[in-house]
């Protein structure tokens, strides 16, 4: 069993030629997430997501705090959905799969496009990143994520970049593949919709890189964005929003 | 009718045959160009040689063309093309090799960066003449000589464009690539060097034509066979017409290795198109 255990995790980027202050993204995140649930980390563009996720995924050290990610007290392997693809350019679909596997046999090979008819993407594996929509690209990103058959799942705004009715099937697709495998994930993003409709639980992050709420979502699957009880969840997550700004503005009227 | 915006078919092909006449028509302009450029230089050559200088101080166009013509069909021409192209490549492919591998110091140790900078400052401030001279001091009158000078002298160029290259790589598939576990040579094979080879091949071509310069240029001092060492005989016999020739041979050969086999080569390279192209909607 995965378990992700953030404690006093703070993050401050020095000073830097083209922003000449330093910066706190992340001032003091704990908490503790296990098992296959499915993680959502909301907060406003600025907060510290992708801080944080990088700092899980190993890419990125911490100024201070802890993060043990494990997986039966062995450091777990990730798989990491980014903003944008990422995809090598010069690789087909295919070979962008490959590229992340350590062993290349023919069951790796069938691994890989089991993962692209996941995403529907079977018909194009021999195609190069340029030839498919933005949409496609990013599926080609969550497929390759699964594939290393990760222990925990990282994944940044991944729909962000896309049209509201790609995101919308994006999402569809990342139900369908993350019922199948049931993966403890860990999804940030600025959408309340989206964190309702995918998440088992929401952490709320506000600007400073604070966790200031935790908030269940205790619906069954598979969700639509536009069910009524998905809707009163949403509605009851940005109430708690809207009080966090205004603490948040009348701290700094205070100051 | 204020309003009408509607697209008929046929105001689409209107359209698409308007642009392809325009792009067919800036490329034809184009071409007329070079040829206006080609004919004026011919014609200030007749002007220089007939009225200037005279025939026997500079021969007239038509005349070198002929002797280029019998010198291409005469006797020993492959041996001698080949003797310098032979010197080129070496020397072209030690440049290259010793560029990769210094152009990777480079990019990634600001010491090495340091200390190869000041060495290419000084290196490059050099006359490759003396260089020339220094080969044949060294190792004679050999092919040698040519070889290691034009390495060497390419080398400085042809590094720091692959350096240039390599800082171009798209820092978030490094990340990506550390994410996912990938070792530091599983990064170098599938991300840096595939992303560098547009540099890396337009280091050969700089290194190409580097070397030929200056292999060409060491030949006329330190070699008894190739281009340049005809080019010194041509010169020492008093031969303008000889000399000419051979120099017109060896600006034609430089043109169709730049034009024609670089070019194809970057075309062809990891489908060049896609490359660029994906590349710039990343970094969008
Ligand atoms: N490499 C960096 N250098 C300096 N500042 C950074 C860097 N990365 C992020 N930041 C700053 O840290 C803060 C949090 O950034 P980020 O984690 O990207 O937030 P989010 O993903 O929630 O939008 C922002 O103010 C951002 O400008
Ligand atoms: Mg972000």
């Amino acid at each position: 069993m995965a378990t992700i255990l953030i404690e006093n995790l703070t993050k401050v980027y020095p000073p830097t030629p083209t922003y000449p202050q330093q910066v706190q993204a992340l001032g003091g995140v704990s908490m503790s997430v296990t098992g296959n649930v499915f993680v959502a980390v909301l907060g406003p563009s600025g907060s510290g997501k992708t801080t944080l996720l990088n700092i899980v995924a190993g890419v990125e050290e911490p100024t201070a705090g802890a993060v043990r990610v494990v997986q039966d007290g062995v450091p777990a392997q990730v798989g990491y959905v980014f903003q944008e693809p990422r995809l090598l350019p010069w690789r087909s679909v295919l070979d962008n799969m490959l590229y992340v596997q350590n062993r290349k046999s023919d069951r790796s090979k069938r691994e890989a496009e089991f993962y692209l008819s996941m995403v529907g993407l079977s018909d194009v594996a021999h195609l190069y990143p340029a030839q498919l929509s933005a949409g496609m690209q990013q599926r080609v990103g969550i497929a390759r994520a699964f594939l290393v058959n990760p222990d925990v799942l990282l994944m940044d705004e991944p729909f962000s970049h896309m049209d509201a009715l790609t995101g919308r099937s994006l999402r569809d697709y990342l139900q369908r593949i993350w019922a199948h495998t049931r993966k403890t994930a860990l999804f940030v993003t600025h959408d309340v919709g989206e964190a309702v409709e995918l998440a088992d639980r929401i952490l709320m992050l506000r600007p400073g890189g604070v966790v200031f709420d935790d908030i269940p979502v205790n619906l069954q699957r598979p969700r639509r964005p536009d069910d009524a009880a998905v809707r009163a969840v949403e509605t009851e997550v940005l109430r708690r929003f809207d009080s966090m700004e205004a603490a948040v503005r009348f701290g700094d009227q205070r100051n | 009718m204020a309003y009408d915006t509607s697209v008929t078919p046929d105001a689409v092909a209107d359209l698409s045959a308007r642009e392809m006449r325009r792009s067919v028509m800036s490329r034809w302009g184009l071409r007329a160009g070079v040829v206006i450029g080609w004919l004026a230089f011919i014609g200030v050559w007749y002007v220089f040689s007939g009225a200037v200088l005279g025939t026997q101080q500079l021969p007239p166009p038509h005349t070198v063309a002929a002797e280029a013509w019998q010198v291409v069909t005469g006797d020993g021409f492959g041996a001698t093309l080949w003797a310098s192209l032979l010197r080129v490549i070496v020397g072209c492919t030690l440049a290259l090799s010793a560029s990769i591998v210094l152009g990777m110091v480079i990019a990634y140790s600001a010491w090495w960066r340091g200390l190869l900078g000041v060495l290419t400052r000084f290196f490059v401030s050099i006359p490759t003449v003396a260089l020339a001279i220094l080969a044949l001091i060294l190792f004679g009158v050999s092919g040698l000589g040519p070889m290691l000078t034009a390495a060497l002298v390419a080398t400085p160029y042809v590094m720091s464009s692959v350096a240039q290259g390599l800082t171009g790589v798209d820092r978030r598939l490094i990340v990506m690539s550390e994410s996912f576990g990938r070792t530091r040579s599983q990064i170098i094979t599938g991300v840096l060097l595939p992303s560098s080879v547009l540099a890396v091949i337009g280091g050969a071509r700089q290194a190409f034509a580097l070397a030929w310069r200056i292999t060409l240029l060491t030949e006329v001092f330190a070699s008894s066979d190739g281009v340049g060492f005809q080019i010194r005989r041509s010169f020492e016999s008093y031969d303008v017409r000889g000399l000419l020739a051979w120099t017109a041979l060896f600006i034609g050969l430089m043109f169709i290795f730049e034009n024609f086999v670089f070019r194809q080569l970057e075309r062809r390279a990891f489908g060049g198109a896609h490359v660029s192209q994906a590349t710039a909607e990343s970094t969008q």
